[in-house]
């Protein structure tokens, strides 16, 4: 990356080197595990709801349009301000560590997450054919066996465009991050933004330098990353909307 | 359970007086955001529909650049990006909490729209260019009374998201709902009491906007072709 740095002015070198190797590194790390979330509690969930038993059925319906239905970070605060007070009440000392505000982000956008993937995964599953299931009960699959085996392969197919949307999606919101202080790219951003903008004071010659924020080029900066890596996921989910539609 | 004998009741009904005036910013972003947002979609979208040059070209960017960046990357350029470039720029938040809505909520409506009149048939506008329509009168009549219910319920979802958005305001101190919420919570430590609100207010009004859709969606839906 260093060619990279050489090419930037002198104020930029840091502010660049902090912002993609710490910022990028948090924002990554926020992205990935919410995504693995979504997905694992996601097709579970999604898959139990094609269960024909009303109160299950209920339940993840509610779960659903819980977490779809709250702004994320209302449901980051929850996790991070309200959930430790219940945890400490009930001697719960596993979900008291949630109140660390990088892990009540990525549980926030997870809950999200899996919301959308559970709705994605039900259509999915329901668009499978009566025929498959008939087929797999008759080849002696249980229900497990048979969605494992025969039902969700197939989904799958389905899922594809809508988890690369899910993909984009959780990582601009990992910038909600950012308001409870986790350092990925935005936090980042403005962490260096306010340094810049404290001007330094030479000891011996009392001459002033620096106070430039340089915000404009610092947000406008990170404008670009993010586009840089949203856009090639929304052209491949359009892509692969197109290539793999039943 | 000691969280539930503990909920303080009095506490919201003593604060009901600051969480009524967030609510109402609340209520006053997200009405601006959406009107502007329905503006931007439907100039946008029929310049995207109807390919009428550069403006199309530069919605398309518009669209592009805004739908695959995060809103609060935007809310933090338009809050402390910008006012760095001009002077013109310098707005105080609550003005920018409604332009970054607006921009936002406007390239996701400029699609939505977009899709709602291409998917008006073209024999019906061949129809009305032959009745002797001019194409205002026939975007007026034709396209937008059909390409705007189909874009209907696709929109009223970017309004619900739009909503949903105003709360993102708290990061520039905007006093809305969600960010009155957490001044108390920074004072009181009164937790569960500040999140239920927060938490009955948002899934009540976006459970309501969605079943309009639902109900919309019946509704104004274009009957068959047989």
């Amino acid at each position: 990356m260093n060619w990279f740095y050489q090419r930037l002015p002198e104020w930029a070198q840091p502010v660049a080197e902090y912002i993609l190797e710490v910022g990028l590194k948090y924002t990554l790390i926020i992205a990935s595990i919410s995504v693995v979330i979504s997905v694992v509690v996601g097709v579970l969930l999604g898959t139990l709801m094609t269960i024909n038993f009303a109160p299950l059925r209920a339940a993840i319906r509610l779960y659903i349009e819980v977490w779809r239905g709250l702004p994320i970070i209302v449901t980051i605060f929850l996790l991070y301000f309200a959930l430790p007070t219940l945890a400490d009440e009930l001697h719960l000392g596993l979900i008291s560590e949630v109140a660390d505000p990088l892990r009540a982000s990525i549980l926030g956008l997870g809950l999200w997450g899996s919301a959308q993937i559970a709705e994605a995964t039900r259509g999915a599953v329901q668009s499978i054919p009566r025929e498959q299931h008939e087929a797999a009960a008759a080849l002696g699959f249980g229900w497990l066996g048979a969605h494992a085996n025969v039902i969700l392969p197939q989904a799958w197919r389905r899922l594809i465009p809508p988890l690369v949307g899910l993909s984009v999606g959780v990582i601009q919101n990992s910038t909600l991050a950012s308001i409870l202080g986790v350092p990925e790219v935005l936090e980042a951003a403005n962490q260096q933004t306010n340094a810049l903008a404290v001007p330094t004071v030479d000891p011996t010659t009392l001459e002033i330098t620096g106070g430039d924020s340089h915000a404009l080029e610092i947000y406008l900066g990170i404008f670009v990353l993010f586009f840089l890596i949203s856009f090639p996921l929304t052209r491949l989910a359009a892509y692969l909307e197109r290539r793999l539609a039943v | 359970m000691n969280v539930l004998a503990a909920f303080d009741w009095q506490y919201i009904w003593d604060h009901r007086g600051v969480l009524f005036d967030g609510l109402v910013v609340t209520l006053k972003l997200a009405a601006i955001g959406i009107a502007g947002a329905f503006f931007v979609g439907l100039l946008l979208g029929a310049a995207r529909a109807y390919r009428i040059p550069v403006i199309s070209q530069v919605a398309g960017v518009y669209v592009e650049l805004i739908r695959n960046t995060p809103i609060l990357v935007q809310i933090f350029l338009i809050a402390y990006g910008l006012p760095k470039a001009s002077e013109f720029f310098q707005f105080d938040f609550f003005t920018v909490a409604c332009i970054a809505l607006v921009v936002w909520g406007g390239a996701f409506n400029t699609e939505n729209f977009r899709a709602g009149f291409e998917a008006v048939p073209f024999r019906y506008r061949e129809a009305a260019y032959a009745l002797g329509f001019g194409p205002i009168k026939t975007f007026l009549n034709i396209s937008l009374p059909i390409g705007g219910r189909i874009a209907l319920p696709s929109s009223i979802n970017t309004y619900v998201s739009v909503f949903k958005n105003t709360a993102l305001m708290v990061a520039i101190s905007v006093e809305e709902l969600t960010n009155v919420a957490k001044q108390s919570i920074d004072l009181d430590f009164r937790t569960w009491e500040m999140i239920s609100v927060l938490a009955v207010t948002y899934l009540t009004l976006v459970w309501t906007m969605s079943a309009l859709i639902r109900l919309l969606e019946r509704r104004l839906a274009i009957p068959e072709e047989r």
